[in-house]
């Protein structure tokens, strides 16, 4: 299982935010670049970014530091990528630049079809974040929750062709108060596609409950503030993660 | 130089780092090389033969590179590990391309047939087959030790192997119908799935490949006489 460094993006620098709120934004560095290769320098074997403005405003805007997070660490270091992506040319864009995976979020949502013509335009390349509540989807920066089963909705979108589903449970995600591991497992048997676990990986423990569960098909799991804070130690987690639940190289 | 342990064949078709970083991480204190150099991959102890791609290109890579005689030499010789397209292109014909391939295994390669492409509850299936899928054994192996009878690995492919041999089959899975996805011969195993990306199943199947010594314990060339002639 990875364990996926999370570097999120607003106005070209690099900050947490807490429950998905913009005004609670801290700067951690104001160089992406030095922070992706610090990952990489680490063992990291993928990095996940978000652009928050681009999540925000809709379109993206923090196209530079992307540019140089991807030309910094290479080919070898697969890069996914979410924010504010909802139309195919962004995700043209966003490929040629070098980022490997592009997620879809709320457009995955509130636009099926657009999700599913990007599935057909550039197969291996699409995710989708879903973020829930009680097992329902969230949407717009967790603002709104609708009425559709995570489940049923990931089900549907592993039918068009989608790459994995990273899958946040916002109860609880950048409060440092542990993964919803039960949920997380029920959504990867019910899939044939890879998870990859968002929200609340704070601590080793975490980590290990994780791995415990990882063979029902989680490949991942991204984990943003608890390294950056140090209550999770990125080389002993992806070296736990990688005895308890083995390796992925390259997904 | 010396002799490297384990070679893995690069013949310009996708990144192998995935793959080598891999077999890296399961033979920690062996010498691994990604090469496209027949020498290395003649003098190697064993080696891994991945890949992706469509046929018609692999096999024009493959002797573009002047590759084809040492892939089908070590495959006779050494234990071999095909991978994806490396194990489709051990076989005679495959059907991408109408490409004729290296002929060390007697079969065909095909498409997964549209009309067949339909589960069990009418719903229809994606081509290629994509995703996680259990890995049915047909009988004890070296390379299937410590890895659980219908244990998942990672799919990534649009094309399936057809051995003329049935002895050589040593896994199979379903999509929606059985099809081969692991071989086997005195020293070559292959797989259509990506043991680099299946996690614990995936890294014991590499960790038992790297310590696999075909011979000790079985009979050489017992799988059909064909592929070792």
């Amino acid at each position: 299982m990875l364990i996926i460094p999370a570097i999120d993006l607003k106005d070209g620098h690099c900050v947490r935010l807490e429950q998905g709120e913009m005004d609670t934004a801290t700067v951690f560095s104001e160089d992406p670049a030095a922070t992706a290769l610090h990952w990489k320098a680490l063992g990291a074997r993928r990095l996940h970014l978000v652009d928050l403005n681009g999540a925000f405003a809709g379109k993206p805007i923090n196209d530079a530091a992307i540019r140089s997070i991807v030309d910094a660490v290479g080919d070898d270091m697969p890069v996914q990528l979410g924010g504010g992506i909802r139309d195919l040319a962004t995700i043209e864009r966003y490929l040629d630049d070098g980022v490997r995976y592009v997620i879809i979020g709320t457009a995955a949502v509130k636009n099926p079809g657009f999700l599913h013509e990007a599935c057909d335009a550039f197969p291996g390349h699409v995710m989708v974040g879903l973020d829930a509540k009680d097992g329902k989807i969230a949407v717009e920066g967790w603002s709104k929750i609708t009425g559709h089963d995570v489940i049923d909705l990931a089900k549907r979108f592993e039918g068009y062709g989608v790459e994995a589903i990273i899958y946040t449970d916002i109860g609880r995600d950048g409060m440092l108060n542990g993964v919803n591991i039960e949920a997380t497992q029920k959504l990867a048997q019910a899939l044939s596609i890879p998870v990859i676990a968002s929200g609340g990986i704070t601590n080793l423990d975490d980590v290990r409950a994780l791995s415990t569960v990882a063979k029902d098909g989680i490949i991942g799991a991204i984990t943003g503030r608890a390294i950056y804070q140090g209550s999770l130690d990125f080389v002993a987690a992806q070296k736990l993660a990688d005895e308890l639940a083995g390796g992925v190289f390259g997904v | 130089m010396s002799m490297v342990d384990i070679a893995v064949v690069d013949y310009g078709m996708g990144n192998l780092r995935s793959v080598s970083k891999a077999i890296e991480h399961v033979a920690p204190a062996m010498t691994v090389v990604v090469t496209s150099d027949p020498k290395v991959i003649a003098e190697a102890g064993r080696v891994v033969f991945p890949g992706q791609g469509a046929a018609p290109d692999c096999m024009r890579e493959i002797d573009a590179r002047g590759l084809r005689q040492v892939i089908i030499d070590a495959a006779h010789s050494k234990p071999f590990l095909g991978i994806c397209m490396g194990m489709q292109v051990l076989f005679d014909h495959s059907e991408e391309g109408d490409t004729p391939c290296l002929g060390v295994l007697p079969g065909t390669v095909q498409r997964f047939p549209h009309e067949a492409m339909i589960d069990a509850e009418g719903n229809k299936l994606k081509v290629p087959h994509m995703g996680w899928n259990n890995v049915h054994q047909t009988g004890p192996h070296p390379l299937w030790a410590g890895i659980e009878e219908g244990e998942r690995f990672y799919f990534v492919h649009s094309y399936f192997v057809q051995p003329t041999l049935p002895d050589v089959i040593a896994g199979f899975s379903h999509y929606p119908f059985p099809f081969t996805c692991a071989v086997a011969t005195a020293n070559i195993f292959a797989v259509q799935f990506h043991p680099e990306k299946s996690q614990n199943a995936g890294m014991a199947l590499l960790g038992n490949f790297v310590t696999w010594n075909p011979g000790e314990g079985e009979a050489a060339c017992d799988m059909s006489g064909a592929t070792c002639a």
